[in-house]
């Protein structure tokens, strides 16, 4: 079985972020992560090659920078990294999903295990994408993931509670927030992903001609900004709280 | 909010990626395992035992030692463990110092083969706990004129008399014990079932409440031959381990400086006095930005501290000048801290009266801050000032 693991390199969700000329300032981000959806993905997938001696493969679309995430997945127990390098931050979700698929072909995995959406983007559409061009089974929502004879068991957040479903190969897992964190690394897993050689590939070395965005950015705004607390003292206000708290926030 | 590390010169960006990598990883430990867990050890008085386990499976104690299953960092790294281990507690970064370069160091450099093989593995991996004996009741600053004794009784040692302050001694297998040989100092490893030895535990510090300081009495204790450390004799032995030690702690004392630093920030954005934050006071912005400039000092000290270690180049001076400088103003920041929290800087809501109190017991363990001042004036005057004839 080979396993391949997506991950996306992403602004820490602690940096500031800022937007000029209508875009945000990737200059100006201090600090990037990997993805936390991908991060419980990554764990899930240490957990099926160690349950049964697969061979993992931690996969990424993005510029240079991005590679410290593969790092940070050999350092944790990723087998082989690769890096997609695309410098066009810019470019639509359906050119990202063909390079991934294209990768996971070259690599020949049976199954894929990746976040829900990104942290930055927040659009969802690499997983189910990524399995429609492979004709991938594909499981959304998941919070859980074991292999079951010859096929696994999910658990996903399903419209009334909890659901398990059992899926078999080829199929993709979209992690939503898992049961188990990503697990730390240790001191011999980061002298070990030193030497793990990242390898890096073009589109072209990939046979995939990137196709003119459908979609393109129009440009990005920052959240309104939260309205001020109120404060009340005194029994005189409760009226007032009652009927903010019935007719503004609507919670009673 | 989440932890900011102060680092106005991004010293860090010398490090390498694996030294980073490894920064990031404790730093995670300290956020979601010591920090959430911290006030209530030091309500107990007590070292958790998880710690131990995790620092064990991180790989980190007796960080820059290679071989033996020991992790083989650099010391760069070695010195941002210890930093990051200090923003949570000192007493955490005291359990690691104790542990790798005052007890699994000894082993290492003056150990047998069979020594090293057998203690140091379990003591990289956590299993066994070492301490170091030194200091006595009578002799602190002046440990060559200790008074525990060994005699060789032909087929075993017995060893006699009191180590006092010893950190991590009741939860010790393994205690690395220096005493008196035929009058020349030497080192010898006590394990905890030893006949004739005990470790109970001191009580009551009002600093380092979350590491365990105790005693270490030896009564007619039997040593078999095998323990004693056979590479080094005089003061030269418990030295070489202190200054591994205090290189850790001239990086250690940074890390409780920034967490003071960081908290006394947020804390003078949110508070409100006369109308308007205290951070936007000219009084209170000169603190910060002292704040800013001894931190910012000290972390180049350290790192190039750490260069020097790497290649070879250092003298135990250049160790003392950081130990002492590096405490000192962490000391001073926590005090100057608290007093920017006001009222709610005496509570356990705060890290820093913690680390305030913690510091005390680091400016003395270690060489007190003044014989660091003392080694410093011998340095620059070829005169040492440490005793003279008082007739
Ligand atoms: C929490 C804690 C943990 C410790 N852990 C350990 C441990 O694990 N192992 C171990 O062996 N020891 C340990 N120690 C002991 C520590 O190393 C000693 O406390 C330290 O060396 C100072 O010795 P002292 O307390 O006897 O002070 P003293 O030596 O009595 O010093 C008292 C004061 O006199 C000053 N002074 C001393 N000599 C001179 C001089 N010649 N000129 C001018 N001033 C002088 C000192 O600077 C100090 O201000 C620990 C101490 C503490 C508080």
């Amino acid at each position: 079985m080979t396993i391949a693991v997506l991950l996306k390199q992403v602004p820490d969700t602690t940096a500031r972020i800022t937007i000029s000329g209508g875009v945000v300032d990737e200059a100006a981000v201090g600090k990037w992560s990997m993805s936390p959806y991908d991060e419980y993905a990554l764990e899930y997938a240490l957990q099926l090659k160690e349950s049964g001696g697969a061979d993992l493969i931690a996969i990424t679309c993005g510029p240079a920078r991005a590679s410290k995430i593969l790092t940070d997945a050999a350092a944790v127990g990723a087998d082989s990294l690769i890096h997609v390098l695309t410098e066009d931050s810019g470019m639509d979700s359906s050119n990202v999903q063909s390079l991934l698929a294209a990768a996971i072909g070259r690599v020949g995995a049976d199954v894929v295990l990746c976040g829900k959406q990104a942290a930055d983007t927040n659009a969802g559409s690499t997983g189910p994408g990524v399995a429609s061009i492979l004709g991938f089974t594909c499981v959304g929502m998941v919070s859980e993931v074991s292999t079951d004879a010859d096929g696994f068991i999910a658990m996903r957040m399903g419209p009334s509670g909890n659901e398990k479903v059992s899926v078999s190969k080829p199929c993709l897992f979209a992690f939503d927030k898992g049961s188990m964190e990503m697990r730390r690394p240790n001191v011999r897993g980061i002298m070990m992903a030193k030497k793990k050689a990242v390898e890096t590939l073009t589109p072209s070395d990939l046979g995939v001609s990137l196709i003119d965005s459908r979609v393109s950015l129009e440009s990005h705004s920052a959240p309104a900004e939260k309205p001020p607390g109120q404060k009340f003292e005194g029994a005189s206000s409760v009226p007032t709280v009652v009927s903010k708290l019935r007719d503004e926030a609507n919670v009673i | 909010m989440p932890y900011d590390a102060l680092d106005f010169y991004d010293v860090d960006s010398l490090l390498t990626e694996e030294e980073r990598m490894v920064r990031d990883m404790v730093r995670d430990f300290v956020d979601n395992e010591v920090l959430p867990k911290i006030e209530h050890a030091c309500r107990d008085g007590v070292f958790p035992d998880e710690w131990r386990e995790e620092l064990g499976n991180m790989g980190v104690l007796g960080a820059p030692l290679k071989g033996y299953g020991c992790p083989g960092l650099s010391y760069a790294a070695y010195g941002v463990i210890c930093r990051e281990l200090e923003r949570g507690d000192s007493g955490l970064r005291s359990f690691a110092s104790v542990q790798g370069s005052l007890a699994m160091y000894p082993i290492w450099d003056f150990g047998s083969e069979e020594q090293k093989n057998h203690y140091l593995p379990k003591m990289a991996s956590g299993e066994w706990i070492g301490c170091f004996g030194l200091t006595e009741p009578d002799y602190g600053s002046n440990p060559g004129d200790m008074i525990t004794r060994a005699e060789d009784m032909g087929d075993h040692y017995l060893l006699n008399g009191a180590k006092m302050w010893i950190t991590n001694g009741t939860i010790a297998q393994v205690a690395v014990v220096w005493a008196k040989l035929d009058g020349v100092i030497r080192g010898f490893i006590v394990e905890k079932d030893d006949e004739g030895f005990s470790a109970p535990e001191m009580k009551g510090k009002h600093s380092l409440k979350a590491s365990v300081t105790s005693e270490l009495v030896f009564q007619d204790c039997k040593i078999p031959k095998d323990r004693i450390l056979p590479g080094v004799k005089g003061l030269r032995g418990p030295f070489s381990c202190l200054n591994n030690a205090r290189y850790g702690i001239s990086w250690g004392a940074i890390g409780a400086a920034q967490a003071c630093f960081d908290s006394a920030r947020e804390y003078a954005l949110s508070r409100i006095q006369f109308e308007h934050p205290i951070a936007s006071y000219q009084l209170v912005q000169n603190k910060l930005s002292w704040m800013l400039r001894e931190i910012t000092k000290a972390q180049l000290l350290a790192f190039h501290l750490s260069q020097k270690k790497d290649a070879g180049t250092w003298i135990p001076e250049h160790i003392s000048l950081a130990k002492m400088n590096n405490v000192d103003i962490a000391l001073e920041i926590a005090r100057v801290a608290r007093d920017i929290h006001g009222a709610n800087g005496i509570l356990d809501e705060y890290p820093v009266m913690r680390h305030m109190a913690n510091l005390e017991s680091v400016k003395t363990y270690e060489g007190t801050h003044d014989i660091h001042n003392l080694i410093l004036g011998r340095h620059i005057t070829g005169i040492q000032a440490f005793t003279r004839s008082l007739e």
